[in-house]
């Protein structure tokens, strides 16, 4: 009965199938794992570093421990979940072996001038800056942010990729935010003088 | 007195809306980010790597079973030596009968004492490699 089921589990879950077919010697079913998971993998690997060649490198990296760490797969979670705490573990020793070349966090530039005729392209370059910037963040609070934006901001997927405890992921994502917070004032331009006026006016009518 | 209160109000309330929209604005740059297509030749440089690590002969153990007697000798050897050391105390060591050899045959022997025991320490490595690589005998 068990194995009926099981069975029935490996073929709805393409994931499973391949490994069951990897793990009886068919290396070739490891393609469509790669072909599945490379896109994530890529892309995560990009946020870490931000250096397409070396997320690829890293990434490739992350697919080979997978095979070889494929026949330890305990099966307690997802098949996505174990290989991005794997790919994650990948990328963080991968970087502290060489670490990303940064500018310290108060000296990232922050892109921005009233003066600006190029709204669009100054807009890009603001984003960009911003992107840098988590990278020039401690470790501890750059993996928790890159991780959390990667899951499209999944606090629950985030924690189980890093293997920690959803309140101290968002600790460590509240203190993150306010280390950019700190870094880009300018980004507080943002609260419109429409609701400022609403405000005041709200008051003075109150007085 | 209204008025300053009414202003301290609007700006703590501008903090706390700034706060809030500069949490929003970083979450908008950092979740919109743009998606990276892996380039035309990952997939088959993976399956080139994964090819080789599966064609490629497993790492070769450590021979436990191999080496299990001469550590277990060796560890012997210094407990031994140990536990003489200890029996005898270590001030007794300066008490050795001292050499009787001529004097111009101390240095020489002192010297061909050490060579002795380098070859000796050189041929019992020799003796647990070939041992350890699985081969017996002395040749």
């Amino acid at each position: 009965m068990n194995a009926t089921l099981s069975a029935e589990k490996n073929f709805a879950d393409p994931d499973l199938a391949d490994v069951a077919r990897v793990l009886t010697g068919d290396v070739a079913a490891f393609e469509g794992i790669v072909l599945r998971w490379q896109g994530p993998l890529v892309n995560m690997a990009w946020r870490y570093c931000r250096d397409r060649g070396r997320a690829e490198e890293m990434a490739q990296e992350a697919f080979l421990r997978a095979w070889r760490g494929l026949a330890n797969w305990r099966r307690e979670g997802s098949f996505s979940t174990w290989l991005f705490a794997l790919a994650a573990n990948v990328y963080r020793n991968e970087l502290k072996r060489f670490p990303v070349e940064t500018l310290p966090l108060e000296d990232v530039p922050e892109a921005f001038g009233p003066a600006s005729q190029h709204r669009e392209v100054e807009e890009r370059i603001r984003q960009e800056a911003v992107r840098r910037a988590v990278l020039a963040l401690p470790l501890r609070y750059r993996e928790p942010v890159v991780l959390y934006y990667f899951h499209e901001m999944d606090v629950a997927a985030a924690a189980a990729t890093m293997g920690m405890p959803e309140g101290t992921l968002k600790a460590r994502l509240a203190r993150a935010r306010a280390l950019l917070r700190e870094r880009f004032p300018l980004l507080k331009v943002a609260c419109t003088a429409m609701e400022l006026t609403a405000l005041t006016t709200g008051k003075e009518a109150m007085s | 007195m209204i008025q300053h209160k009414t202003n301290r109000t609007v700006a703590e309330v501008t903090g706390s809306c700034r706060e809030a929209m500069d949490e929003t604005r970083i979450a908008d740059i950092l979740a919109g980010e743009g998606e990276l297509i892996p380039s035309s030749g990952f997939l088959a440089s993976v399956m080139e790597r994964v090819q080789q690590e599966a064609v490629a002969p497993l790492p070769i153990p450590f021979p436990w079973r191999r080496a299990l007697p001469g550590i277990a000798l060796t560890a012997g050897v210094f407990g031994w030596g140990a536990v003489e050391l200890i029996r005898q105390g270590l001030p007794e060591l300066t008490s050795l009968p001292p050499l009787t050899l001529p004097a111009a045959l101390i240095a020489p022997a002192v010297q061909a004492g050490w060579v002795a025991m380098a070859l000796g320490v050189s041929l019992l490595c020799w003796l647990l490699a070939r041992r350890l690589a699985g081969r017996g005998g002395l040749l």
